[in-house]
């Protein structure tokens, strides 16, 4: 009978550590595999999803001819504008036909900007005549804002106890640049994303990896994707509006615009 | 062995960064891919009506932007941006003027007299009353801002000549468009909530705007 050497016992060890290595990068790679396949299936499906609710919504309304149908948008638009008008606030009209955005208060436009680069959802592209006219035939109502930087700054000063104290508290003017991007939420399930840009490279690197607003706003709805596929539930589905505007811009309209503003589209 | 142990973290690597990208570009991208998604669609009427409807459409739409037009004033208006601080001047629908301003600093004043807000309101304005020569008659928040003591109403030190420029236009609630001593400031968010302009831009205001002149402030 062979008697077993020191090397062959070792070589035995080894490969049985080797073993084992492998089969945790196989089971890890299946895994990732695994979450991966699932993750792409049912954030589809809940694409899908949207697209049937929106086909329910307009079950049973009168059919939109085709034809016409570009006359229809121009007098939702209008008509639309007319109703924003007829409210007190300050009003946002974003034109992506003729790509203008616009600042309107009491129907009179105080703010024109041409729009530098534009995205939509696919959602919008397949969408048909009633759709259309279900989510822009009338204003839209703001309904949550979320920004890179704050809407309404607003300083708190201590008065000064004396003239020399005054003189000592020189003012001191915020030069920090911050990238401005802000998103919006409407009454009528979808998103608007504001991007200040001041050059069209600016706008196609579309990832500060690590510390973009963006970036995080981004993640943080990948993490409750996550959570929701982890309780076996589709991902919520938000189509979106994404807009590139001048910098100065994009922020004069974060703050002038209130909270519950209204917004009227025409794609 | 170590040749052995690069390949598994090579794979490992490799793995994890496919999913990154599936989970972050991919799987973003296959979402708003139109070949994935059933398109909307809803029966649709014949071509009969079209002729007729087109022609009732065009003058709807006619009609709707007449009206929309007219909420544009005829007389002269002005617009004041307060996030760039800058200003608009319109006759109609020409734009006659523009140039930089100061608008309100966004502060809240905290003394043992209460607290004072200085900011610019937005919404639209009308010029109440105007005046050549202006004397600034001082609040109280300007004595405490210096950290100095409050004279009684009327005392000779609250009033100063000079200090709003060659003019002023009275907008309500004490805010106004005037001029200013400190121009390096023009431009910036400086002012307790009034508009400041430059002596050029001012005298064209003033001259161009009459009582009842609308001011749109965003």
């Amino acid at each position: 009978m062979k008697e077993n050497s020191v090397e062959d016992f070792d070589s035995l060890f080894k490969k049985k550590k080797n073993t084992g290595i492998k089969t945790f990068v196989i089971i890890f790679c299946a895994i990732l595999f695994t979450v991966t396949a699932v993750y792409t299936y049912l954030s589809v499906g809940a694409v899908r999803q949207r697209m049937k609710l929106a086909q329910t919504q307009i079950e049973g309304a009168d059919p939109v001819n085709p034809t016409l149908m570009n006359l229809m948008k121009d007098k939702a638009w209008v008509d639309s504008r007319l109703k924003m008008a007829s409210g007190d606030s300050i009003g946002l009209s974003i034109d992506l036909e003729d790509q203008l955005i616009q600042l309107e208060l009491k129907g009179v436009v105080v703010m024109s900007i041409k729009i530098r680069e534009y995205s939509t959802s696919g959602f919008f592209k397949r969408m048909d005549g009633n759709v259309y006219f279900s989510m822009f035939g009338t204003p839209l109502t703001i309904q949550k804002f979320e920004s890179s930087i704050e809407k309404n700054p607003f300083k708190v000063i201590q008065a000064p106890k004396s003239a020399e104290e005054a003189e000592a508290a020189i003012a001191v003017i915020d030069t920090l640049h911050k990238e401005v991007f802000w998103t919006v939420k409407f009454d009528r399930e979808f998103e608007l994303n504001i991007q200040g840009i001041d050059s069209i490279s600016e706008s196609q690197s579309k990832y500060k990896l690590g510390k973009g607003f963006e970036f995080k706003r981004d993640l943080k709805n990948i993490y409750n994707s996550f959570k929701q596929i982890v309780k076996f539930e589709k991902p919520t589905y938000t189509p979106e509006i994404l807009i590139a505007i001048p910098e100065n811009e994009a922020k004069a309209i974060l703050r002038a615009l209130p909270r519950n503003a209204s917004v009227t589209i025409r794609i | 062995m170590i040749r052995t142990f690069f390949i598994y973290l090579a794979v490992l690597i490799v793995g994890t960064l496919f999913f990154v990208s599936m989970i972050l570009f991919a799987v973003p991208a296959l979402q708003e891919s139109t070949f994935v998604l059933p398109k909307i669609t809803n029966s649709q009427i014949g071509a009969d009506d079209d002729v007729t409807n087109k022609e009732s459409l065009e003058a709807e739409i006619k009609k709707l932007q007449t009206k929309l037009d007219k909420l544009t004033p005829s007389d002269p208006y002005i617009i004041i941006n307060t996030s760039d601080n800058h200003f608009y001047l319109y006759k109609g629908k020409e734009l006659i003027r523009e140039g930089m301003c100061s608008t309100g600093k966004n502060e809240k004043l905290i003394s043992e007299k209460g607290e004072d807000k200085f900011y610019t309101p937005q919404g639209i304005r009308k010029v109440l009353r105007k005046q050549p020569k202006p004397v600034w008659a001082k609040p109280d928040w300007a004595f405490i801002e210096e950290g100095l003591p409050i004279p009684p109403p009327g005392h000779s030190s609250r009033f100063e000549s000079g200090t709003l420029g060659a003019y002023k236009l009275e907008l309500g609630n004490g805010y106004m468009i005037h001029g200013t001593i400190y121009k390096r400031f023009i431009g910036q968010s400086v002012t307790h909530g009034c508009i400041r302009m430059l002596d050029d831009d001012l005298e064209a205001v003033y001259k161009t705007l009459v009582v009842g002149s609308k001011v749109y402030i965003y």
